[in-house]
């Protein structure tokens, strides 16, 4: 292990401003939501109910993001990675069982029971299972390869395909739940990418999950309509029912033009949108920021993302660089194909965006998982571990920020 | 760290490499996204901004309260056709819950329910529908207070009838659209309707506008006039009792009624009987009970026509109520024998203008026809078109009076054309071939008596405003046209008091009063010709009040009929002495000297 030294400001203040402009976002249109929703459903939401929602989200988030930093090393964690892993199935196999049973402990929305409900709190399992998934298999395809089984099929795929097919039948089957099944399956192709699996291999794996989701696509009803919808979006067509999701939300960014129509001017927000605060608060922020704030936005995403490539990069150990490839895949996947469905580049899925979504699990656990990429970003090395490798293309891809952090430590 | 330093070294390199490949997928995704933002936000930015303006703006009239029409008693304005708020539940079947909206009918509105649930529901692609009607607005509210989602109510307003049935045929009814249908109603309708104001405004989903935006416009509802009319409502209600008690006494089944003062042109009495109920138009099954007779219908007022024939002949120079002719019972126009309806042995021979129009002679107006054109022997070109001038110019009988009601025009026929125009004007001067109304005759008949004054009538006192009635700023379309002398008038009065002389006999006509007065019968063409059968005739009367010695008060036509029925004027007659003395106890007319 290396020295430690100063963490990355960059993921620091990239996690906690995301989150503050969240908090925003969701101040300005919370009221909005709630009075559509008293309108239309006869409910009777605060006005500040989803401000004090995503308030108490975000607290729990940084406490979240500094334990993991701070007080949990990554050291210990991966020495309970598969108990965790054994926890989060268990968790999510248990949904599913109480579901079936009807019980109230399960909320359900719109027929899709993903929920835990106790006392008022609600716990989605996918989420965790998300943050369990990156570090078992980080801790996994570590000593699968250190003990050069990467690529057998007994010793390597076969638990793999045991383990992420069950995660993905408890996701996707039980719980309906596409937005996560892709993010599923993107934290496990990145992860295997960085582990060393032969191209060929990788590759073959590529063209069957390809395959897989063609026919998974073809197969469901719902799934064609949407495809069906996105494809209509796309070509400029005719728009129906199932457009009105995607319509909406190029609505709200096309409205925002350069500049946006400014806080708390979102017409979109105030019902046109549908999960406007959830899935769809990337087009309200389009609305609400313009192009300009969208830019900002997305440049963040990439400073974000960037910089846990460069901590992958510089990580300490293999290990440590699988699960921050995992962690940077998880947030990649929420990022581009949250974004792309609200521009009409992807189908609907239904995946929350990282950090300013509204919803509590979602933002505890990636930020937990943010904060471990932090702690990790304390002790990548002066040198990449690699020998045969040049150093000068190398520095020019950090840059002077993390040169000067590099020399202070 | 690595057991194997070579597998370490290959195996972070190919990771490195695959790391830039990972940093590259970054790239291209958030390459692809900010390329498709720029396109959506800035390119289409227009036309996103257009679909907008399309999907948020509210566009919603505020209506306007429709003006309440009012008459007069003794003088004070008071209310005939009110305003009632009431309420619609509205619902829309693919947000409102079915059993929420049946809860609701329910427990408060099963009274007023107008739809079907089960096929509003089964209704595909059906968003709006009016589930119950006219619920007031003490329920409306409960219903408000129950809270349930997704049900709305919608205000609007019902006229209500105080008088009930009084004077339907001058009020008129709104229908359901809000639209003013006949009488006061349909032609004021513009008035009493006023002007809807516009919200446009940016909205929520749920159409409630939203403080956002900035070309948010308001324009205010202008409520409709108050409207009053110049009718006096319980003269009015008198009027109609006594009229619908000669409909009673008689074959008639239809009576109008008009009084006005002929030295002001104003109605204060406009029954048309049978009336209806206003409130339940609807129930009505023959629109004829809609029409308003005294200024809708043309008809021929038969001999009360005669009034105006001798008019034209004393104001022309051309005779006198002495004047004297030659009745033989009857005389040969265009090898047409026109015939006198009385016959009587002591008429023939020569006998005055005065007792021609006594005994109400065809012979003696038409020969005032022939006076008028120089000949006492011919109808002459020049009598012909003197006639049409005095009927048609100065009685402007034929023409729209102005009156603020709707009317027929009715028609005169022309002096020179076609043939057979000397039988035609013959006819003409007593009241038949030609087409005129019954506020046109009223109107007329007010010159001949007021002193020769043609005054354009009016039935609307004014507007009501904060309590006041505040006359209408449109007198310049009121014409006051001096078409008769003095003494025309004066000799046309003494001929009419004269025709009543025998009801002063029988005590109907009060001493200290001058009634005078004339009657018409009037044969009905059926199939294009007069029906000399008499089985169907309409009786008209027209007369005035007077104190003895002064100018009239006012002027009172009756005019009564039925279908199939030979009502002649001696019930139109009986009507009029009922309405003469009638007005006279109710206006308290004090007597001359």
């Amino acid at each position: 292990m290396n020295r430690k030294h100063k963490s990355d400001l960059v993921i620091l203040f990239a996690t906690l401003g995301l989150m503050a402009l969240g908090l925003i976002v969701i101040y300005a249109i919370g009221p909005m939501r709630a009075n559509v929703l008293n309108s239309t459903y006869g409910t009777d939401y605060d006005s500040n109910y989803f401000f004090w929602g995503q308030l108490r989200a975000v607290a729990l988030s940084t406490l979240a993001f500094f334990a993991a930093f701070k007080w949990i090393p990554y050291q210990h964690l991966k020495k309970i990675a598969k108990p965790l892993m054994i926890i989060a199935l268990a968790l999510s196999g248990l949904l599913w069982v109480m579901s079936l049973m009807g019980s109230s402990l399960v909320k359900c929305e719109l027929g899709e029971c993903r929920w835990f409900d106790i006392g008022g709190a609600s716990f989605q399992p996918a989420e965790f299972l998300k943050l369990a998934l990156v570090i078992y298999l980080a801790d996994f395809l570590a000593r699968k390869k250190e003990e050069g089984l990467v690529g057998q099929f007994r010793e390597f795929w076969l638990p793999l395909l045991a383990v992420g097919g069950l995660s993905l039948l408890l996701v996707v089957v039980a719980q309906g739940d596409l937005g996560t099944g892709v993010a599923i399956i993107t934290i496990i192709l990145g992860m295997l990418l960085i582990s060393g699996v032969p191209l060929r291999q990788y590759l073959l794996v590529l063209a069957i999950i390809l395959v897989g989701a063609i026919g998974a696509v073809a197969f469901s009803g719902h799934r064609m309509e949407r495809v069906d919808a996105w494809l209509t979006t796309l070509t400029g067509g005719e728009s129906t029912d199932s457009t009105y999701h995607v319509d909406n939300a190029m609505l709200a960014i096309g409205v925002g033009g350069l500049t946006g129509v400014g806080i708390g001017n979102s017409v979109q927000a105030t019902g046109y949108l549908p999960e406007s605060i959830n899935d769809s608060v990337f087009a309200i922020m389009g609305e609400t920021f313009g192009f300009v704030g969208l830019f900002l936005v997305i440049a963040v995403f990439a400073a974000l993302l960037l910089k846990m490539l460069k901590v992958a990069e510089y990580a300490p150990s293999d290990e440590s660089r699988i699960f921050v490839v995992g962690v940077f895949s998880w947030t990649l996947a929420q990022v581009v194909v949250n974004i792309m469905a609200m521009t009409g580049l992807v189908p609907v899925t239904g995946i929350t965006l990282p950090l300013l979504s509204y919803g509590g699990t979602s933002m505890v656990f990636i930020a937990f998982a943010l904060g471990l990429v932090l702690q990790l970003s304390c002790y990548t090395s002066r040198e990449v571990n690699v020998k045969n490798e040049n150093i000068s293309s190398r520095r020019r891809v950090g840059g002077p920020h993390h040169t000067s952090r590099r020399r202070s430590s | 760290m690595p057991r194997n330093n070579y597998q370490t070294t290959f195996t972070s390199d190919s990771a490195s490499r695959r790391i830039k490949v990972l940093k590259i997928v970054i790239l291209v995704a958030l390459g692809i996204i900010l390329l498709r933002l720029f396109c959506i936000q800035i390119i289409e930015h227009g036309a996103w901004v257009a679909k907008a303006d399309e999907q948020h703006t509210l566009l919603e009239t505020i209506t306007a309260k429709r003006g309440e029409i009012y008459m007069l008693d003794h003088g004070e304005p008071v209310a005939v056709v009110l305003n009632q708020t009431t309420y619609q539940i509205v619902i829309d079947p693919t947000v409102t819950e079915k059993e929420d909206i049946e809860y609701v009918i329910n427990t408060f509105a099963k009274d007023y329910a107008v739809a079907d649930l089960d096929e509003v529901y089964n209704t595909e692609g059906l968003r709006y529908s009016i589930v119950a009607k006219n619920i007031p607005r003490a329920t409306a509210e409960k219903i408000a207070e129950a809270g349930v989602p997704a049900i709305w109510l919608k205000k609007t307003n019902q006229r209500v009838y105080p008088e009930g049935q009084l004077a339907s045929g001058l009020l008129g009814f709104v229908n359901d659209e809000g639209e003013g249908q006949y009488g006061t109603e349909g032609s004021l309708n513009k008035e009493l309707a006023g002007e809807d104001g516009l919200i446009k405004a940016t909205a929520d989903v749920n159409k409630v506008a939203l403080s956002i935006g900035n070309d948010n416009v308001k324009i205010p509802a202008m409520d409709g006039e108050n409207i009053v009319l110049s009718v006096d409502r319980s003269l009015e209600q008198g009027v109609e009792e006594l009229a619908q008690s000669a409909i009673d006494s008689t074959a008639a089944t239809n009576a109008s009624v008009l009084i006005m003062d002929p030295n002001t042109g104003k109605v204060i009495t406009m029954a048309n009987l049978p009336n209806y109920d206003p409130a339940n138009y609807i129930e009505v099954t023959d629109a004829s009970a809609f029409v308003n007779y005294t200024t809708e219908v043309p008809y021929e007022p038969a001999s009360i026509c005669k009034s105006f024939a001798f008019s034209a002949a004393i104001n022309e120079g051309k005779m006198t109520a002495d004047t004297t002719y030659f009745n033989q019972h009857y005389t040969i126009v265009d090898d047409w024998k026109i015939e006198n309806a009385e016959q009587r042995d002591m008429l023939y021979g020569t006998i005055s203008m005065k007792t021609a129009l006594y005994w109400s002679l065809n012979t003696g107006s038409i020969q005032a026809l022939r006076l008028l054109g120089g000949d006492p022997n011919q109808i002459t070109q020049q009598g012909r078109e003197k006639l049409y001038d005095y009927y048609y110019n100065k009685f402007r009988l034929g023409q729209i009076t102005g009156i603020e009601l709707v009317e027929a025009e009715g028609y005169i026929e022309d002096p020179n054309e076609g043939w057979g125009r000397d039988s035609t004007y013959a006819n003409m001067t007593f009241g038949q071939n030609l087409g005129i109304t019954m506020i046109q005759t009223a109107t007329a008949f007010s010159a001949v008596v007021n002193g020769g004054y043609w005054r354009t009538p009016s039935i609307v006192a004014g507007t009501l405003q904060d309590g006041q009635v505040v006359p209408i700023e449109s007198s310049e379309n009121k014409i006051e046209d001096k078409i008769l002398s003095d003494e025309t008038s004066a000799m046309m009065r003494d001929m009419l008091i004269y025709n009543r002389g025998y009801r002063v006999t029988a005590g109907i006509d009060r001493p200290g009063y001058d009634v005078g007065g004339k009657s018409g019968t009037a044969q009905v063409i059926v199939n294009g010709a007069y029906d000399n059968s008499f089985s169907q005739l309409v009786g008209s009367y027209i007369g005035f009040v007077a104190p003895s010695g002064e100018l009239p008060k006012y002027v009172i036509m009756v005019k009564m009929w039925g279908e199939g029925q030979g009502i002649g004027s001696g019930d139109a007659m009986d009507l009029f002495d009922k309405l003469s003395n009638y007005i006279i106890d109710y206006q308290k007319i004090k007597p001359g000297v």
